[in-house]
C-alpha cells in the first residue's frame, strides 16, 4: 500500500491500495500551515482508508519544485514516516503529478506545468507526453521564471493543485518502473542570505 | 486490560462529566466547576485510559481523580470510575497515584470526604491507609447524608507514582531542530542512552551567524540519519520507545518546522505518543540527565546564541517562571558580533575566549547593561548586550581614528568580563531574592570558561549549589528534549495533539503544547 505526500503548494496526502485500486486522500490548497496540517492530514487519510501504518509499504513524496518553507515539511515527514516503517522513500517530481493528471484526462502534446513560486515568479516544467512506463517525459525544466515570462508551449496548466489520487498513481507507476525522482529537495532558489558589510557605528 | 494514567485536559471534561453524573446523580458538579478544577492552577486531575489507547488524546476515559495541594496539606478532591469498569482496580490505581503525587509535591498529609452511605468507597480508602477523623452532619445536600472526613499521613509507606501504567522509567526519543543543530537524543527515565547531533555550524561560519534558511535545509538532510544514529547508539528500536518528544519552540520558525513535521510523521508511523515541548524548559531538563535527578526549586541561567534568560523553576512539568531575559541581543549573539568586529571569526564565543585569556580584563571597563539605578529597579533580572556591543565598537573606532593600535586581547578580555559580570551578578541576585540555593547553568555560553568560573565563585560565596551539565548537554541537543519528554510522561501529562505548529516565540511558561 502506498502513502504519498506533497507540500510543494498546499498540503496533499494520498493513499492507494495498488492491488484493489482503492484510494483515499486529503487536499488543502492553503499555501501555509504545512507543519500544523501534515500530522492530522496523514492520520485522517489512514483513518479514511481504514488501514494501520504497519500496512504501508511504499512512502512517496513530492520533492518540488516549491517554495522552500512548505516544501521541506512533506519531505521531512515522509522521510521520518519511512524510517518509522523501515522502508525507503520514493522521491517524485511534484510537477510530474500535475502533468500525469492532464495526460490521463486525455491531454495530448506539449504541456507546460507552472506553479506559484511567490515573489511574482513561477516554477515551470515542460513535458512532451507519457513514456512506455506511463510516466511524464520532461523536455525542459524544472526552472524558475518571472510569472509574466513563462516559456511558450502548446498547452499550459498554471497553478493547478496536485490531486492525492494522481500523486499516488504517479508513485505506483514510479515504483513499478523502478524509477525515482530527485534525491534532494528541488528548491531552485538559494537561501536568502545577505552578507552585511562591516559597518561603523559612529561614522 | 492494562490501564494508564495521564493528566486530564479540558478536552476530557465532557467524558468526565458523563461519569460524574452517573456516579453522583443527585450532587454532581456542574460542567463549569469541573472545567475550572481540571484546568485551573490549583488542582491536578488525572484520568485513566486503556494503555493501548494512550497515544490517542481522544480515547475514552475510564475514571478520574483530582488533587489539591496547599502547602503541606492535600485534598483528594474527587474520584470516580465508569460504572461498567468498576471492580477492576482503576479507582485504587487513581487514588494511589494521587497520594504519591501529593507527597511528591511536598504535602505531608492528605484529606478527603466520603459519603457515609458509600461503605465500598470508604473501604477502599481504609485499605489505602486513610482513617476516619471526623463526621460532618448533613454535608451532602439535597440528600442530607453525612460526610466522613478521612486523613492519611504522607510521610511513610506511601505508594509510588503509577506513572503511565508502571512506566517509571519511560524510554523517550527527543528531536531538537530549533537552531543550527539537528539533535536526536534517547533517555530511559533520567539515564542518557544516546545524544546524536549533526551541526550545520560550518555552513554558517562565513556569514558570521546562523542563516535560518541554511539551517532549515540542513535539518531536512540530517534528520533521518540523526534519528537512525541515536537509535543505533542507544541500541534500541523504535518499537521499544514509550514516547517521542519534539521541540515546538522557541527558535527559528523554519528550522523548528522540520523537527515538528518529522516527529508527527514518526509518531503516526510508530503509534508512539508525541509530546511537543519547550526548548528552554528542555535546557533545564538537561540537569535531570547530568545529575540523575532534578533538585527543585532552582534558578536557571540560560545563555546561548539565541537566548539569555533567568528562570525560576519549581516544577519542570508545569511551574516555570520567567524572571527576566535579554531585551535586545542574546549573550551568544553579542559574542559573535564583537568577534566579527575584532576579526576573530565564528563562532565568536570560543574565539573571544581564546583571545581574552591573553588580555587584561581590567584594562578597559565596558558598561554593564541594566545594572544601575532605575534600570536595575525596572529590569532587575533582564539583560541588555546591545549597548555593550556598541560601546566596544565605538572604543575600537576611536582608537582607529586616532591611528592607534587596537589591543585586541584587552578588548576581548574587557568585553568578556562585562558579559560574565552582569550574567552572574543577576543570577545570584535572583537566587538571593527568592531564597533559592540551587542554580543551573545551561546553553552554549556555558562553554565559556570565564562565565563558568565567575558563576562558580559567586555561587560558592552566596551558598548556592551550582550545576553545570557537560557541554554536550548544554548546547542544543535532543537528549534534553527527551529528558523533558520523559518527565512529562512521568508526570502523567497527556500527549500533544497532532495539529500543533512550530512557535518561534513560545513562552517558557508553556512547557508542553496541547
Amino acid at each position: 500500500m502506498i502513502l504519498a505526500m506533497d507540500t510543494s503548494g498546499g498540503t496533499v496526502v494520498g493513499w492507494r491500495d495498488a492491488t484493489s485500486g482503492r484510494t483515499a486522500g486529503y487536499l488543502s490548497e492553503n499555501p501555509r500551515g504545512h507543519a500544523e496540517t501534515i500530522g492530522p492530514a496523514i492520520a485522517q487519510v489512514l483513518h479514511e482508508a481504514e488501514v494501520t501504518p504497519q500496512q504501508i509499504s511504499v512512502v512517496a513524496v513530492g520533492m518540488g519544485p516549491g517554495p522552500f518553507t512548505g516544501l521541506r515539511i512533506g519531505i521531512a515527514a515522509a522521510r521520518a514516516f519511512a524510517l518509522g516503517r523501515g522502508v525507503s522513500v520514493t522521491a517524485l517530481a511534484s510537477h510530474d503529478a500535475i502533468a500525469l493528471a492532464w495526460y490521463l484526462a486525455g491531454g495530448e502534446g506539449e504541456l507546460l506545468v507552472a506553479t506559484d513560486a511567490r515573489r511574482r515568479e513561477r516554477f515551470w516544467t515542460r513535458y512532451s507526453g507519457l513514456d512506455a512506463d506511463g510516466l511524464p517525459v520532461v523536455v525542459a525544466g524544472p526552472a524558475l521564471a518571472p510569472a509574466t515570462e513563462l516559456p511558450a508551449a502548446a498547452h499550459a496548466v498554471v497553478d493547478e493543485p496536485i490531486s492525492p489520487d494522481t500523486l499516488t498513481e504517479l508513485a505506483r507507476r514510479a515504483v513499478a518502473a523502478g524509477r525515482v525522482g530527485p534525491a534532494q529537495p528541488v528548491y531552485l532558489r538559494s537561501p536568502d542570505v545577505t552578507l552585511s558589510p562591516a559597518k561603523g557605528v559612529t561614522g | 486490560m492494562t490501564w494508564a494514567l495521564r493528566r486530564a485536559t479540558a478536552a476530557d471534561v465532557p467524558d468526565i462529566m458523563a461519569i460524574e453524573h452517573a456516579s453522583f446523580p443527585t450532587d454532581a458538579w456542574s460542567e463549569e466547576l469541573m472545567l475550572a478544577e481540571v484546568t485551573g492552577p490549583n488542582c491536578e486531575y488525572f484520568v485513566a485510559v486503556a494503555q493501548d489507547d494512550f497515544a490517542n488524546p481522544q480515547a475514552p476515559i475510564a475514571g478520574y481523580a483530582g488533587l489539591l495541594v496547599a502547602g503541606e496539606q492535600a485534598d483528594l478532591q474527587t474520584i470516580a470510575v465508569r460504572e461498567d469498569l468498576r471492580g477492576r482496580g482503576i479507582g485504587r490505581l487513581l487514588a494511589g497515584h494521587v497520594l504519591a503525587r501529593a507527597q511528591q509535591r511536598g504535602a505531608r498529609e492528605i484529606f478527603l470526604e466520603v459519603r457515609a452511605d458509600n461503605p465500598v468507597a470508604e473501604g477502599l480508602y481504609t485499605d489505602l491507609g486513610f482513617t476516619r477523623i471526623a463526621v460532618r452532619r448533613n454535608y451532602y445536600q439535597p440528600d442530607g447524608v453525612d460526610a466522613h472526613v478521612m486523613q492519611r499521613p504522607l510521610t511513610e509507606g506511601s505508594p509510588t507514582l503509577v506513572q503511565t501504567a508502571g512506566k517509571a522509567e519511560p524510554l523517550v526519543l527527543g528531536i531538537e531542530t530549533s537552531c543550527d543543530e539537528t539533535g536526536v537524543g534517547i533517555v530511559r527515565g533520567s539515564t542518557l542512552l544516546a545524544n546524536a547531533v549533526a551541526s550545520s555550524m560550518d555552513e554558517h561560519a562565513r556569514f558570521g551567524g546562523v542563516v535560518p534558511e541554511i539551517a532549515a535545509r540542513a535539518h531536512v538532510e540530517a534528520i533521518e540519519s540523526t534519528i537512525a544514529k541515536a537509535l543505533g547508539d542507544a541500541q534500541v528500536s523504535l518499537d521499544d520507545l514509550d514516547a517521542i518528544a519534539v521541540t515546538a519552540g522557541p527558535g527559528l520558525g523554519g528550522a523548528l518546522m522540520v523537527g515538528v513535521a518529522a516527529a508527527k510523521a514518526l509518531s503516526i508511523a510508530t503509534g508512539k505518543p508525541l509530546y511537543a515541548v519547550n526548548h528552554l524548559a528542555g535546557h533545564v531538563a538537561a540537569d535531570i540527565i547530568a545529575d540523575g535527578a532534578l533538585q527543585l526549586p532552582a534558578v536557571a541561567l540560560l545563555v546561548s546564541g539565541g537566548h539569555t534568560s533567568l528562570l525560576l523553576v519549581r516544577d519542570l512539568a508545569g511551574d516555570i517562571e520567567l524572571l527576566g531575559e535579554t531585551i535586545d541581543d542574546a549573550a551568544g549573539e553579542a559574542f559573535d558580533k564583537v568577534a566579527r568586529l575584532l576579526g576573530l571569526g565564528y563562532p565568536g564565543g570560543p574565539a573571544i575566549d581564546r583571545m581574552a585569556d591573553q588580555g587584561d580584563p581590567s584594562a578597559i571597563r565596558f558598561p554593564r547593561g541594566l545594572s544601575k539605578g532605575d534600570d536595575l529597579r525596572r529590569h532587575r533580572y533582564d539583560f541588555s548586550f546591545s549597548g555593550l556591543k556598541t560601546a566596544v565598537a565605538r572604543w575600537v573606532e576611536n582608537r582607529q581614528a586616532a591611528g592607534l593600535e587596537i589591543p585586541v586581547a584587552d578588548v576581548a578580555a574587557g568585553f568578556r568580563e562585562a558579559v560574565a559580570d552582569v550574567l552572574t551578578a543577576k543570577a545570584i541576585m535572583a537566587c538571593q531574592d527568592h531564597g533559592i540555593t540551587r542554580m543551573l547553568l545551561a546553553g552554549g555560553v556555558a562553554a565559556n570558561a570565564r562565565v563558568r568560573n565567575l558563576l562558580a565563585e559567586r555561587c560558592a560565596a552566596a551558598g548556592v549549589d551550582l550545576v553545570v551539565p557537560p557541554l554536550s548537554l548544554c548546547t542544543d541537543n535532543g537528549a534534553m528534549i527527551a529528558a523533558l519528554g520523559a518527565r512529562l510522561v512521568q508526570a502523567g501529562n497527556a500527549p500533544s495533539g497532532l495539529d500543533f505548529g512550530a512557535d518561534s516565540s513560545l513562552p517558557v511558561t508553556t512547557v508542553q503544547m496541547p
